[in-house]
Order: structure tokens, then sequence, then C-alpha cells
């Protein structure tokens, strides 16, 4: 078990991180921080999701929510979590810029897709804290069951 | 993503005279002198966006690039702690730090970014022969990394590393302080630099 004093993994656009230590993705916006976690162990994983698909791009999975969903769980799985003691939560995906011409509703689309890929392999979403406008930065500390907590850019805090 | 040695230069006597055009205007605006770094232009891996701006709450003027090179990219006027608040005071002739955002200050701020990146973007086009234009301006006061990744994430563009061309500007007693940061995909960077290197270049000989 991890003590207070492990180190917080920061976890970048397209990166991951699955294991004990406390994971946090600073300033999410239209990406999507994508928790799984144990419901059993204290054991999860983050991915900082950017885009929605990889059109079968194999390097760095934790960037697509197709294959990053995937990944998480065959990395869970290799530490020694079962598929079906999974759950998810999702936080991020707001839309900040809707003026711009050629919006893409990037981080609707990236919450869609997760959704999905979610769904296609069993994987309950517990909760989730997604769209909005505001950008979002998330801690999790797998030594807490499962809470996520979050900070806006508005200064409200929560725990989903 | 790879810039010869020859090509990064022409990047960067790009951002500077378009920086110095703009820090020009800001001066006359804020009738104060305004300073300005040598651009930097810094290739980074889309993972590390957060080491160019963090989880600082930020205040920021976005722009699209428009004209002959339409949706190449987008450039921000960053402004540092407590910069946004004193030049919207001195645009409107208010005074006191200890305030949100208001909408008059806001407006000022828009204003302030378009006269600057306008003047940024005129001044270039000028050099390169081609049409740059500023969409109108969006204000954006949010975490800087949340605002940056999105912008990036907007282009749709599936990049693993990130071009940003940066100059920073400060009135001489520091109390304006802020960055311009320019974010143009790699064809429009290739295409500018390619015109900035056969101006600069000698003429062939005959």
């Amino acid at each position: 078990m991890p003590g207070p004093d492990e180190p917080t993994v920061i976890v970048g656009i397209g990166e991951f991180y699955a294991g004990r230590n406390p994971m946090s993705s600073i300033g999410l916006g239209s990406c999507i921080g994508l928790v799984i976690y144990d419901k059993d162990k204290p054991l999860g994983a983050l991915a900082h999701i950017m885009l929605p698909d990889s059109q079968g791009r194999s390097e760095r999975p934790a960037k697509y929510a197709d294959t990053a969903v995937k990944f998480l769980v065959k990395e869970l799985n290799m530490l020694g979590c079962r598929s079906s003691s999974l759950a998810a939560k999702i936080c991020g995906g707001a839309s900040m810029f809707q003026a711009f011409s050629g919006n893409l509703n990037i981080g609707e689309r990236n919450v869609e897709a997760i959704r999905f890929h979610l769904k296609e392999l069993n994987i309950p979403i517990i909760a989730e804290d997604v769209g909005g406008i505001v950008g979002r930065t998330i801690v999790y500390n797998p030594a807490e069951n499962g809470k996520v907590s979050i900070k806006t850019a508005d200064g409200t805090k929560k725990i989903i | 993503m790879e810039f010869s040695p020859e090509q990064l230069d022409a990047l960067k006597e790009f951002t500077n005279i378009g920086a110095a055009h703009a820090a020009t205007t800001l001066s006359q605006m804020l009738q104060c002198n305004i300073g300005m770094s040598v651009p930097e232009v810094n290739i980074v891996d889309v993972a590390q966006v957060g080491t160019i701006l963090g989880e600082e709450i930020t205040t920021m003027v976005l722009f699209q690039l428009l004209g002959d090179i339409p949706e190449g990219g987008f450039l921000v006027l960053h402004f540092s702690d407590g910069a946004a608040i004193r030049t919207a005071n001195i645009m409107c002739g208010m005074s006191g730090t200890d305030r949100p955002l208001g909408e008059m200050d806001q407006s000022a701020l828009l204003e302030v970014g378009n006269i600057m990146i306008s003047s940024f973007l005129g001044a270039t086009s000028d050099l390169l022969g081609i049409m740059m234009l500023p969409s109108p301006p969006f204000l954006a006061i949010d975490i800087a990394h949340a605002i940056i990744e999105s912008l990036i994430a907007q282009r749709g563009l599936d990049v693993d590393d990130v071009i940003v061309l940066q100059v920073r500007l400060a009135s001489d007693d520091s109390t304006i302080s802020g960055n311009i940061l320019i974010f143009l995909d790699e064809p429009t960077l290739r295409r500018i630099s390619q015109i900035l290197e056969s101006l600069l270049s000698p003429p062939p000989i005959p």
C-alpha cells in the first residue's frame, strides 16, 4: 500500500499510468481523463485521451479513445485485476471554443467514443463529470477506492 | 518533425518581425515602453505541453489564422498574472486590481489583443507577400494547459510534436507582461520558412 508520501504521477497528453501511486492529469480541456479502477483492490489506471479514433495507429495507445480503453484494461489485467471487477470514471471533454470555425466538437466525440468502447468491454461507468466549457484538473488515488477529485478554473472542487 | 537550422532561423525572424510590430502597438495603446525577448522556436512532444504553460489560471486572447492559409493554426496573446487586469485598467481608465474581469475589462482585452495580433499579421503578411488575417478574437480565462490542449485537439490533426513560436513581452517596470504564442501546423510552418529563406538568400549569379 502506498503511503501518503507516494509521489503523484503526472499523466500528460496521450500518456497513461497504471499502478498504486496517486495519479493526476493537469488541465483537461477537450481531452478526457479516463480512470479505470479495481473495485476490490487499491489499483487503477489513468489515460489522458486526446482524440476519439486511432485510425489504426498503434503507437501511443493512450492517446485515442478506442485504443486507450482496451489498453488500460490489458495493463490492469497484467497487474492482477480481473476484468469483472473493473469500473470506470470519465472526466473532461469540455467544449472551450465554440466560436471558432471548423469546430469539430472533439470533447463531445471523445466522451461518446469512450462510452462506446467501455460498453463493448462491459465496464460500467460509475460516475462522470464531462462537457461544459471549462477545463479541469483531476487527481485519482487508488488507495481511496476509485475516488476522483476534480478542480476547475472557476475554483469549484468536487469528488466523484 | 524536423526543421533545418536555416528554417528555424526563418521562423524566428518571422516571429521577431511580427512581435516587434505587436509590441509597438501595445506601447502606443498603454503609453509605456514594452520590450520583447528574443523569439524562441520550440518543438515539444505533445505529452510535454504542460512545460509550455501549466496549471495556473490565465487570461488569453485566441485567434485562428485566416486568409491565404485558412485554419493553418492559432495565435495566442497570453497575459501573465495580474497583467490582464492592469492592461484593462489602463485602457478603461480604471484602478484597483482586486476584482474579477468584468464585461468592460474583457472587451478592452479583446480589443488590445485584436489590435496587437492584427499588427503582427499585417507586418508578416507584407513581408511574406501572402495574406494572413486573424479571426475575431476569443477570450479564455481558464487553466493554461486546458486552453492549449484544446487548441491542439481542435485542429483534429493527429500530431505527436507541437511547434510553438514564442516571444515574451514586458513593460519596463514589469507590471505588464505576457507572451505571444503561435501554434501553426507543419505545412504552414514549412511554407512560411520556405518563403522567408528565398527572400533572405542572395539572388543567383546570372
